[in-house]
């Protein structure tokens, strides 16, 4: 967003003359760019109708009814999977899950990006070398990702468990003890995207004026002082991005985990997209499945609009 | 990234527009490409058949596919080898529901309950089958009852495929557990099976046993509830009543398999790739594994030997699953790619059976069995036996390979099987499971 938003300040000084020309032109030329605008805009209409409303309407309607993947059953059965639903304790279970993750992934994703984009920025030697390295995890696929850490997380064999062995402490079950496996899970998450915070963070660090720095150094501050009452308040945009990012990509883990343990131990890493996966398409309850998503839909709507408005008011 | 490196070589907005149409135009292109399979495939019938093969099995049935083929010039198979587990049945189910599934495909016989009576698998013509030499008399009963729902043949047994015990005879020999053939001699009760692995922990100077259960989603189930059919107790699992079984003899089950992964007989907690791995490499005697993994032990252990799981628990029982083809529903059924695939399953199950057998499945194809060729094969012919006392998944829609199921009960089971609960909480959870799973309606 921040990336967005300052290839914008550098574009209109580029395109500045060519705007005049446009101008000088004629007057009708606008209409005609009017409607080109909206033919550029055209496709994506198609798309995101085709692929987020539509399936939003349909969705909606299968939640109402006992819709099943083999092709049986659609009959409307009301509100009966609603009501299934708010008393199924697995849908608590994985949703509070899936809150838990959200918080021990999305603190350290932002304090560490904060952190190593910090150090960058201030004075690392070899900044393009950091910048790569940050960065070259998360273009990974998942896959790739979840695959080296099964063989780092491996009980018997496993890099971590032979470190722990070496150092006379005893094996961990990384993936395989309930309450450590969700740590591992946002382990991994934390090695794998933390770059793109990294990224926003050092970005954002760059764009602040080096005037105010030189006018607090002349004014007597010391680094600390720099650090917290320039570097810091300035970045609090970025970071209000990176938390809603953040917290929205947490909300709808689902593919390191299903790769890494497939909820497991005992359910203890299940998110609730995982089970809404398991109900509708391992389980064929399309229905069901459906009104389970429109729960959590409902729930981070809520989430939304109470994070939201602060933000709102600050900007 | 352009960001940070500055303003440099940036992608047109022509050049992008370009490769944009240039992409979907590629689309398009497949799409028709799709429907143009038959001529493709030069004239012949096409036959796609579908399976999730994916190790030494597939490789085998590639071949079973070619010799069909050459068998019947004019049907071409068009095989698909999709990843085994829920995923695959997820894909079977849509395709048959869409009404354009492949002509046949490879399903698990314990999934056979949740398929054929919803109407998306087509029953086989016994008639047509007898024509091409396929009756019922050369499959197992046991086999050609759980392919058949109300009185017709829903699917076409290809083997048996059970789950039990390979050795290292080296290991095996220096233990002393050898018989007079050289061949291992079975524990006959829980406490000899302790001391046999005991005895070859001692000789590996690690564990005695390899079995991979952690994180899991089969392998638990695999074990517990072949071991609860050892007991001889029974079971009722009626959907829309609670579920009936012996929770005493359950709870003994978990309480024989906590005694065996004490960390000496058999690894606390191994997981799947760990077990092989500890097999192959000689730091375990034995393993308690499927038969299919029998060409990758092959590889590091030439003499490799096997054997039906030891009955320990008195009654002889085998759990085991079985791989079958079936005929997904067609929107759209034509008679000539049917006939042709009748030909080319008849051929793969009648004479693909050796091959087959070569991957370490037992045969469904009974005669198979007495071949001298077949006789020759070990360690399969020592374990053949365990086809004759298998024990398939509860034949309920949700059970059978690759579901939901089976790996919630092996998930109930893990803290217990870790040594982090006791065995009765582990058999509460699965019963509470099981009363869920009953409880769902079945969506089929």
């Amino acid at each position: 967003m921040s990336v967005t938003s300052a290839v914008d300040d550098v574009r209109p000084a580029r395109s500045r003359p060519a705007r005049g020309a446009t101008r000088a032109r004629s007057g009708s030329g606008l209409r005609a760019r009017d409607r080109s605008g909206y033919l550029f805009v055209l496709p994506f209409l198609v798309f995101a109708g085709l692929f987020l409303a539509w399936p939003i309407v349909s969705g909606l309607w299968m939640s109402l009814t006992d819709r099943s993947l083999t092709g049986s059953g659609g009959g409307f059965i009301g509100f009966a999977n609603y009501a299934e639903a708010f008393t199924d304790p697995q849908v608590w279970q994985t949703l509070w899950q899936t809150f838990l993750f959200t918080v021990i992934s999305t603190v350290p994703l932002v304090l560490v990006g904060l952190v190593m984009a910090l150090l960058v920025h201030t004075g690392l030697p070899g900044q393009w070398l950091w910048r790569t390295a940050f960065f070259a995890s998360y273009l990974l696929p998942v896959a790739v990702v979840t695959a080296l850490f099964l063989w780092l997380f491996q009980p018997d064999i496993g890099l971590f468990n032979t470190w722990l062995g070496n150092l006379g402490l005893a094996p961990v079950g990384w993936l395989s003890e309930e309450g450590v496996a969700m740590v591992s899970v946002a382990l991994v998450t934390v090695w794998w995207t933390v770059g793109f915070n990294f990224l926003l963070y050092l970005a954002a660090l760059q764009s602040i004026p080096g005037t105010l720095y030189e006018a607090a150094t002349i004014d007597g501050a010391g680094a600390w002082r720099r650090l917290f009452s320039i570097t810091l308040p300035q970045l609090g945009n970025v970071t209000g991005v990176v938390l809603v990012l953040q917290v929205l990509a947490s909300l709808k883990v689902f593919d390191q985990i299903y790769l890494l343990t497939a909820g497991g131990p005992n359910g203890s890493t299940r998110s609730i997209l995982e089970y809404i996966y398991d109900t509708g398409f391992t389980n064929y309850r399309l229905g069901y499945a459906s009104a389970i998503s429109y729960v959590f839909f409902a729930v981070i709507l809520v989430l939304t609009l109470v994070r939201l408005r602060p933000t709102r008011k600050e900007s | 990234m352009t960001l940070l490196t500055g303003p440099g070589p940036q992608m047109s907005r022509r050049t992008l527009l370009r490769s944009a149409l240039v992409g979907a135009g590629a689309v398009a292109l497949g799409a028709t490409a799709g429907c143009a399979t038959d001529a493709a495939a030069g004239g012949r019938t096409q036959v796609r058949i579908w399976d999730l093969f994916s190790g030494a099995d597939g490789e085998r049935m590639q071949k079973m596919q070619a010799e069909a083929m050459k068998a019947n010039p004019d049907v071409a198979i068009e095989s698909v080898t999709l990843a085994w587990g829920s995923a695959y049945y997820t894909k079977l189910a849509m395709a048959s529901s869409g009404g354009r599934p492949p002509e046949a495909a490879v399903t698990h016989l314990s999934r056979l309950a949740g398929y054929a009576p919803g109407g998306l698998l087509e029953p086989f013509d016994m008639d047509v089958l007898a024509d091409l030499g396929i009756t019922q008399e050369s499959f197992a009963p046991a086999v050609w009852e759980r392919a058949s729902y109300q009185g017709e043949l829903y699917a076409l047994p290809l083997d048996t495929h059970p789950f039990i015990t390979f050795y290292n005879p080296q290991v095996v020999a220096d233990a002393g557990l050898a018989g007079p053939d050289g061949l291992m001699r079975s524990p006959g009760s829980v406490d000899e099976l302790l001391a046999a692995g005991k005895a070859m922990a001692e000789v590996t100077g690690e564990t005695g046993l390899a079995y991979g259960y952690v994180l899991d989603t089969a392998q638990a189930w695999r074990l517990f509830w072949g071991l609860y059919a050892q007991t001889g107790a029974g079971y009722e699992l009626v959907p829309g009543r609670s579920a009936q079984i012996d929770e005493q003899k359950a709870t003994e089950v978990v309480e024989v398999i906590q005694a065996i992964l004490d960390g000496t007989v058999a690894p606390r907690s191994q997981d799947y790739p760990g077990a092989i791995a500890s097999f192959v490499t000689g730091r375990s005697g034995m393993i308690i594994s499927g038969e299919w993994e029998l060409p990758a032990f092959q590889e590091a252990i030439p003499d490799v030997g096997g054997m039906p799981f030891p009955t320990i628990l008195g009654t002889p029982a085998n759990y085991a699953d079985s791989h079958a083809f079936v005929l997904p529903r067609q929107a759209h059924p034509d008679r000539a790619r049917r006939d042709a695939t009748y030909r080319v399953l008849a051929h793969i199950v009648r004479e693909g059976s050796l091959t087959w057998a070569g991957a370490g499945h037992i045969p469904a194809y009974q005669p198979v069995l007495s071949e001298p060729d077949y006789q020759k094969l070990s360690p399969q012919k020592d374990y053949a036996a365990a086809g004759e006392i298998v024990v398939l998944d509860p034949p309920v829609w949700f059970a059978g390979a690759g579901g939901d199921f089976q790996a919630r009960m092996s998930d109930a089971m893990t803290p217990a099987m870790q040594g982090r609960a006791d065995a009765a909480s582990a058999v509460r959870q699965m019963l509470r499971e099981m009363n869920r799973f009953l409880s769902t309606p079945n969506p089929a």
